[in-house]
């Protein structure tokens, strides 16, 4: 899908989506809380989910909006936290671009390294990197200004075992 | 006394033995292995909630002390637990974490607990049903009625959770056991059927008592920055720590001002049954339970010890089954927002009892862990601890401040 930008040039609103995707990816491993959210829409949705076999139910382990996520990153530094760094692998599955629409969702697989710094006994632990989280990021967008703004972020985790979990947004 | 050399450092402290316990009984792999056998093998364990198996044939298993045990709903709506292991060669009989018996399996029909490894088949009675050739290969010496599963006592109380006990003939009824820990919530909790929302779980290389020493202490809210903001006011301070037989706690209640946490708003439009809104009851159940009740949301928190220095905890979150899905999400968010593996008090809570689990794993130089905070009863007071020390010491007759000894009364505690 291809679009005119104000340059006269085609945009592919597809790469538009992935640079969405990977740039905030970037921004999150950084822990570049605000630029995260400059890639988000006021209108934003985020939540992080799974299935539960044990229950038998989807559950939601975070949900909030933009505004909620803002004030979350903001207090960050008033709680203890495991400061143990998270580096995300994004792949960008499928795009689906609704160019009427000025719309577009995006799978893509994720998963989520935790490098040890302090979150057990740093002078064994630290270094070590472990798996954290297995999942997808399911994402919708707004195109718009030769920009895709995220409108809504679901992690689909497959984890239920989450240890200590994390304080930050994954 | 500045910084203390080994000899001073290794000391008794100059409080009552009754107020410190040696960090052995973190750590010590007798001690566990004697606290399998004596404790959770004879004690009434909550394992999962009714909600998780709603229809008839719906099954979920779970373990006790390294035994499987699988728990299904009967075509009589009845709920019964049975060691899930085949009587056979010892298979396990059901791998699923949950699951409905109606569909059939490779190796066997619907209605059935099949084992899939030689195909023996047993109703949600444990009665077995079939045996593959049966005949041909015990002719009359073994029969079906002789290898029935190993049946466990099984009871749901309190707010719809299933209890499991390992022992035919517990000390005490389900009933006895916990009704005076529960009196303050029965009235809430059995009001209307409850449903679980939420179910997380963490493996945490600490011993399953410092989990239920953070559950049963409020002195470490210093560590929360919401709870402070939110809690830290006389009525707080106030909040009264009672003791009630079987080792049992429950924290009274008081008003959480959740507004003054930026970006969260009064939980008060939303309750459960005859709960005043934004309330928080806490009861710890001896050995390792605890239920959190914060005005819109219940948590529970179930613990399998794994080891010496290792524990699994189970989370879950209830609701009512009758909520509106506006009001389950309300309560979901409520939860998460303090208790959800990604939410601000319960990430910390495991760092700290993390933290404990790493000073004190298997092998480490022992030492003194002080439960002598005396505050009146009220919420920093450690009487917690002490009254569940004293019941750990009953059960395994060990003195806890010296597990070496025989476990002696001490007539201190005894009379706070």
């Amino acid at each position: 899908m291809r679009g005119a930008c104000e340059w006269g040039l085609l945009v592919d609103s597809s790469a538009l989506v992935r640079d969405a995707i990977y740039r905030s990816t970037i921004a999150l491993d950084r822990q570049q809380w605000t630029d995260w959210l400059e890639h988000c829409d006021d209108e934003f949705q985020y939540a992080i989910r799974a299935w539960s076999p044990e229950i038998n139910k989807d559950v939601t382990y975070l949900a909030l909006d933009r505004d909620g996520l803002a004030t979350m990153v903001k207090l960050l530094p008033k709680h203890n936290t495991d400061h143990s760094p998270l580096t995300r692998h994004t792949s960008v599955y499928t795009v689906d671009v609704d160019e009427a629409a000025q719309s577009a969702t995006a799978v893509s697989s994720v998963v989520v390294y935790q490098t040890m710094l302090d979150g057990i006994n740093s002078h064994i632990d630290a270094g070590e990197s472990r798996l954290f989280l297995v999942g997808k990021y399911i994402d919708t967008f707004k195109l718009e200004d030769n920009r895709a703004k995220f409108l809504s972020r679901e992690v689909r985790i497959e984890n239920r075992r989450l240890d200590k979990g994390s304080h930050w947004p994954i | 006394m500045a910084a203390k050399n080994h000899r001073q450092w290794s000391a008794d402290p100059q409080l009552k033995p009754s107020e410190w316990v040696d960090s052995r009984i973190y750590s010590d792999p007798e001690i566990f292995e004697e606290e399998l056998a004596k404790i959770f093998k004879k004690t009434w364990i909550p394992v999962c909630h009714e909600s998780e198996l709603p229809n008839a044939y719906d099954f979920r298993t779970v373990s006790i002390a390294r035994e499987p045990v699988i728990v299904c709903r009967g075509p009589d709506n009845e709920i019964r637990a049975f060691l899930n292991v085949c009587p056979h060669r010892g298979m396990i009989i059901e791998r699923r974490p949950s699951g409905s018996f109606l569909e059939g399996q490779p190796s066997g029909n619907p209605k059935r607990m099949t084992c899939m490894f030689h195909a023996w088949q047993y109703d949600m009675r444990g009665n077995c049903v079939y045996i593959s050739r049966e005949k041909e290969g015990f002719q009359e010496r073994l029969c079906k009625e002789d290898v029935g599963l190993r049946r466990l006592r099984c009871e749901v109380k309190f707010g719809g959770f299933v209890w499991v006990n390992l022992e035919d003939n517990p000390q005490t009824s389900l009933e006895d056991w916990g009704a005076a820990a529960f009196a303050c919530l029965r009235k809430t909790l059995d009001a209307e059927p409850l449903e679980v929302f939420h179910y997380h779980k963490a493996i945490v290389n600490a011993n399953y008592k410092l989990w239920h020493d953070t559950n049963c202490e409020f002195y470490h809210d210093f560590m929360h920055y919401h709870n402070r903001v939110t809690g830290f006011n006389d009525a707080y301070f106030a909040r009264k720590n009672e003791a009630f037989d079987h080792g049992h706690i429950v924290v009274g209640t008081f008003e959480v001002n959740y507004e003054k946490y930026e970006g969260f708003d009064s939980r008060a439009a939303l309750s459960f049954p005859h709960l005043p809104p934004n309330q928080w009851y806490m009861i710890d159940l001896f050995p390792g339970m605890n239920f959190n009740l914060r005005g819109s949301a219940l948590r529970c928190d179930i613990v399998t010890p794994l080891g010496p220095d290792k524990v699994m905890i189970e989370f879950r979150g209830l609701g009512l089954k009758r909520d509106t899905a506006e009001e389950r999400r309300t309560r979901i968010n409520h939860h998460n927002s303090i208790w959800g593996p990604f939410g601000r008090n319960l990430h910390e809570d495991l760092i700290g009892v993390q933290g404990q689990g790493t000073t004190m794993a298997t092998g480490s130089e022992p030492r003194h862990i002080l439960h002598g905070r005396h505050e009146n009863q009220t919420i920093h007071d450690e009487n917690g601890m002490r009254h569940y020390y004293q019941e750990w010491g009953r059960w395994m007759n060990r003195l806890p401040s010296k597990p070496d000894l025989p476990y002696g009364e001490p007539v201190s505690v005894a009379a706070e």
